[in-house]
């Protein structure tokens, strides 16, 4: 399998944000749940379906996979690297890690560029104490530079950085500030995500009451193409709708999803999809441990794509990047649509292509929805 | 009869065959009850038809004449029906009743006009407790018209609020009855019922009719069965029909009908051999739809025609009009096809095929009034499981050209304009208005607020009075019945009736979207009222129309000429920051749950508009 996907649900604490399928514990049971990942692993790798190409990308997200003890890690990594080297190995494989920055250690960071991790990807979301904390971020503001120095250290080759913005308004946030901040630590990649209000997270709730303000969309806009003349400038390439790359450091994982490559994910809620087929595993840590118990297959749903779907996907994934969609992907074109939206700088076409601006990328699902109507003639 | 050799039949058979016999004239009697909406004519039929033990008490549902759901639920008679009743009076002689409900709304001004030319005699009641109504008085003066012999009832004495010396005194000065006339009784508790039944065996006329001339029968109600085509109800006045004889009807005598069967109704179908001058009942005839037994008209026998029609039929006329549009352009299809069979037991409704720019395609339609377009635009959204758009109503313009041609304009998108128009006539109606005196002020603002002509006013009795107004039909089918009962606190009622076309100051007001007149938001309004109007509209597609990728500009506009402006702001951010741990799905998910909701919308241009707004021009005026 060229790309797998490992999902650690474990965390220490909820950040106000996350709606997502994660297991809040003191201690992680880090023995049992390698376990039961690795049996995952051997059931759905021993089906015929499989794909044996070599590895190209592994990917330990979450949840928090930095709180796995450094030794668990190493023996997920080792154990799937060698499995799925196959007979010509990749040579170049990224091996990608995400980190809360307190868990950056010597020892761990060693421990993972020992078992081959080159790629660690740091929550640091912001370096102001008052954000952190109102997040419910465990680490504080001067841990990200002290884990940035680390992985150096440790020989990582590839640091990326996650910010956050349009965050409340009681927060006076300085998007700015957090970027310069980001820029000096030299990162390799940053994400910089724009906070959503997903319901049934605290967030929702505080918003609900009128303690918390989110920002209105100028403000999103304004923030949003900060981060991107910011980032430009300082030689990022702002290759998807929320990542920037120095040349070279694009996330090879992610990027295998926008351009809807086979991959596999395992772990609770983990998402895989291959054959025109998509489906995940169950989301709660405990059900998937017992279903994995009980006859390897975790599978909580799967849906086979139509071919709207299809096409669906196609388009708001392609044009979420920088490699947009081929212009014959859409029956007529340019459309008046299209055309507005040129006019308007939110699109461009070159080389046979279809690829949205900054601009363009906020509006990304409307663009997406007023495109496939078109396309379908309706 | 050929069953009547079965033995242990043979009794009973006779004996119920003995007791439909033809009754000679004198010993029937056609009635009906005319009354306000709410005065307790259902419950009054419910008792007559229990008192003559007409049906078993198992049989009962309350109100059983209102036989259609919608009717049922909102407590009116849409729908004209008859019931027969065996009646012995005090005398001795036993007497045949048929009651002939009418319908109860000033939409159906016709219907129940022919319903009452079935009868000799009609049951006026009142509401003790309310007193005489706008729909008392139409009644009644209907029910002259006819000839009819009218039996005032002061219904609900039971009432504590209840004041029947007043409303004698009401009911004495309106049609001038003695007080020894007017009866009193409870419908509710069931007294008084058999003092009326005598009164309408004693007071009411017995037909008149020519039992050996050639067949002439009045077409009063006609439904549409499923099994057995459209169904009139009828009221003989001349000859016989019977089983088995062709007939054919006075307003399209070239096709004929053989007769299936014939029978009167009690609450069910009770087929007999023949219905004779005087008599009521029903027709089965393999009649294909409603349209061809239309009410009104005169049930003729094919071979030996009568010389001469009943009078009064009259070719219906739509009032109304509006544009029924699907929500989902793919039930154009069942649209049509609900239409069709829904016309097949309404000859009112009119509909034709049109499309709108914005709508796309859906039916222009024309009702008696709003009441009926309510009725109808509900029976399809309930019995087809329809989504409907349903357009600004409208009546139907003249505009007379510079040429001297007059152009019918039925929707005000297609309204001509310019140097060519000489003039445009609009129809007016008469109203009748009732209320306590203490809302004279408020009646006579909210008359001159839609135009109206103040004709007269008289009082009914110290607190009481009605008042007679001209009114443009265009100003009161939208929601002048809720503006009356509102500034008169309920207690206000209105009737009225179509009494022509007028000059009026009219104009095209045309909304705007990115500069392109949107068709179903045009209307014709006064010049006057255009301003205002065009401006309000304005606003409130300002708050529907959500803000989308692009700028919206709303525009209100009289020809070339923008009255009023808004702007609903483009979008600057809808975007979905992240896909988790490759979960491609809830994202594509979201995008397909968007996209269902666009579907609910209407794209003109690059705009897309929520099916609200075009409900919102209903609305304009309420806030």
């Amino acid at each position: 399998m060229r790309h797998l996907y490992i999902h650690v649900p474990f965390c220490a604490r909820r950040c106000v944000y996350c709606d997502f399928a994660i297991a809040v514990r003191k201690r992680i049971p880090a023995h049992r749940y390698v376990r039961a990942v690795l049996r995952e692993y051997e059931c759905r790798s021993s089906r015929e379906s499989w794909d044996d190409k070599p590895l190209e990308t592994l990917y330990l997200g979450g949840g928090t996979p930095s709180l796995l003890p450094p030794n668990h890690v190493a023996e997920l990594v080792c154990f799937l690297r060698d499995s799925e080297q196959g007979s010509t190995p990749v040579t170049d494989h990224e091996i990608t890690l995400e980190a809360n920055p307190n868990d950056v250690t010597p020892v761990a960071a060693a421990a993972w560029a020992r078992a081959g991790v080159n790629r660690v990807s740091l929550g640091v979301q912001s370096f102001h104490a008052a954000v952190l904390k109102w997040m419910h971020r465990t680490h504080e503001a001067d841990a990200s530079g002290r884990a940035v120095r680390l992985l150096r250290d440790a020989g990582i080759r590839s640091v990326s950085l996650d910010l956050i913005f349009a965050l409340p308004e009681e927060l006076h946030h300085s998007v700015r500030n957090d970027l310069l901040r980001a820029l000096e630590l030299e990162p390799d990649h940053l994400s910089v995500y724009g906070l959503t209000v997903e319901p049934r997270t605290p967030l929702a709730r505080w918003v609900s009451r009128g303690a918390s303000c989110p920002p209105g969309d100028a403000r999103f806009e304004d923030e949003f193409l900060l981060a991107d003349e910011v980032l430009t400038t300082a030689g990022f390439e702002h290759y998807e709708v929320s990542n920037y790359a120095r040349p070279n450091h694009h996330s090879k994982h992610n990027t295998a999803y926008w351009r809807r490559r086979p991959y596999v994910g395992l772990g609770p809620s983990a998402h895989s999809f291959g054959n025109g087929e998509r489906s995940w595993n169950l989301d709660q840590w405990v059900a998937y441990q017992q279903a994995v118990a009980v006859n390897g297959d975790p599978t909580a749903a799967r849906e086979r794509l139509a071919m709207v779907q299809r096409r669906l996907e196609e388009l708001y994934l392609g044009l979420r990047t920088t490699e947009g969609v081929p212009v014959n992907r859409f029956a007529t074109w340019p459309t008046p649509l299209g055309q507005a939206a040129a006019q308007r700088g939110w699109l461009r076409v070159s080389d046979q292509r279809v690829r949205l601006t900054p601009l363009g990328w906020l509006r990304l699902d409307s663009i997406v929805q007023f495109l496939t109507t078109c396309d379908e003639g309706g | 009869m050929a069953r009547r050799d079965r033995g242990g039949e043979d009794t009973r058979e006779a004996g119920i065959r003995r007791y439909i016999l033809p009754m000679r004239l004198d010993h029937i009697r056609n009635f009906c009850i005319v009354a306000h909406i709410d005065h307790g004519k259902s419950t009054l039929a419910d008792r007559l038809i229990e008192a003559t033990g007409s049906l078993e008490k198992r049989q009962m549902r309350d109100q059983v004449l209102d036989t259609m759901d919608i009717e049922r639920e909102r407590g009116i008679t849409i729908k004209l029906n008859a019931v027969r009743m065996q009646y012995t009076a005090t005398n001795g002689y036993a007497y045949e009743l048929n009651l002939i409900d009418t319908p109860g709304h000033v939409d159906f001004t016709y219907e129940v006009s022919r319903s009452l030319n079935a009868c000799e005699g009609a049951v006026l009641v009142v509401d003790a407790s309310q007193g005489i109504q706008a729909q008392t008085v139409s009644n009644l003066l209907l029910a002259l018209d006819a000839n009819l012999e009218i039996i005032p009832v002061l219904n609900k004495i039971d009432l504590p609020a209840a004041e029947p010396a007043r409303r004698v005194g009401e009911l004495r000065e309106l049609i001038g009855a003695a007080e020894s006339d007017i009866l009193q009784l409870s419908a509710k508790e069931g007294t008084g019922i058999q003092d009326l039944l005598e009164a309408i065996v004693h007071r009411v006329p017995p037909p008149s009719g020519d039992p050996q001339a050639p067949l002439r029968a009045l077409i009063f109600d006609s439904y549409y069965d499923r099994y057995r085509g459209a169904i009139p109800s009828i009221r003989v006045v001349d000859g016989r029909i019977v089983k088995g004889m062709e007939i054919a009807f006075g307003s399209h005598p070239q096709h004929r009908y053989e007769v299936a069967e014939v029978g009167y109704l009690q609450l069910a179908q009770r087929p007999i051999e023949s219905l004779d001058a005087g008599e009521v009942g029903y027709v089965v005839a393999n009649i294909r739809g409603v349209k061809e037994t239309r009410v009104g008209d005169t049930v003729l026998d094919a071979n030996q025609r009568a010389a001469s029609m009943l009078p009064g039929y009259r070719d219906i006329h739509s009032m109304v009009f509006a544009g029924l549009y699907p929500t989902d352009a793919n039930q154009y299809e069942v649209l049509r096809d609900a239409l069709e069979k829904l016309q097949l037991n309404d000859a009112s409704l009119q509909y034709e095929p049109e499309s709108s720019v914005a709508l796309g395609f859906g039916f222009r339609c024309g009702f008696l009034g709003l009441l009926h377009m309510d009725i109808v635009r509900e029976r399809l959204e309930r019995e087809w499981d329809l989504d409907l758009i349903t357009t600004v109503p409208n009546v139907e313009y003249h505009v007379h050209r510079t040429d001297g041609t007059v152009v019918v304009v039925e929707n005000p998108s297609t309204m001509p304009t310019g140097a060519a128009v000489d003039r445009v006539e609009e129809p007016y109606i008469k109203a009748r208005i009732t209320a306590p005196a203490d809302y004279i002020g408020a009646i006579m603002q909210l008359g001159q607020e839609r135009r109206g002509e103040y004709l007269d006013m008289q009082y009914l009795d110290p607190s009481r009075v009605e008042f007679e107004w001209q009114f443009p039909l265009a100003e009161i089918i939208l929601d002048f019945y809720d503006r009356l009962k509102t500034v008169t606190r309920g207690y206000g009622s209105m009737d009225y009736e179509f009494s022509g076309y007028r000059r009026g100051e009219l104009v095209r007001l045309d909304m705007l979207i990115n500069g392109d007149p949107v068709d179903a938001f045009s209307m014709v309004i006064h010049r006057d009222r255009a301003h205002e109007w065009g401006r309000k509209m304005a606003d409130r597609l300002k708050e529907l129309i959500p803000r989308q990728l692009f700028e919206v500009v709303i525009q209100a506009a009289i020809g070339s000429r923008v009255i009023a402006r808004q702007t609903v702001r483009q979008l600057r951010k809808n975007v979905t920051a992240k896909c988790y741990g490759g979960d491609v799905t809830r994202k594509r998910k979201l995008l397909e749950k968007q996209r269902a909701g666009k579907k609910r919308m209407k794209q003109v241009g690059t705009v897309e508009i929520p099916q609200e707004a075009f409900l919102a021009v209903l609305q304009v005026d309420k806030q």
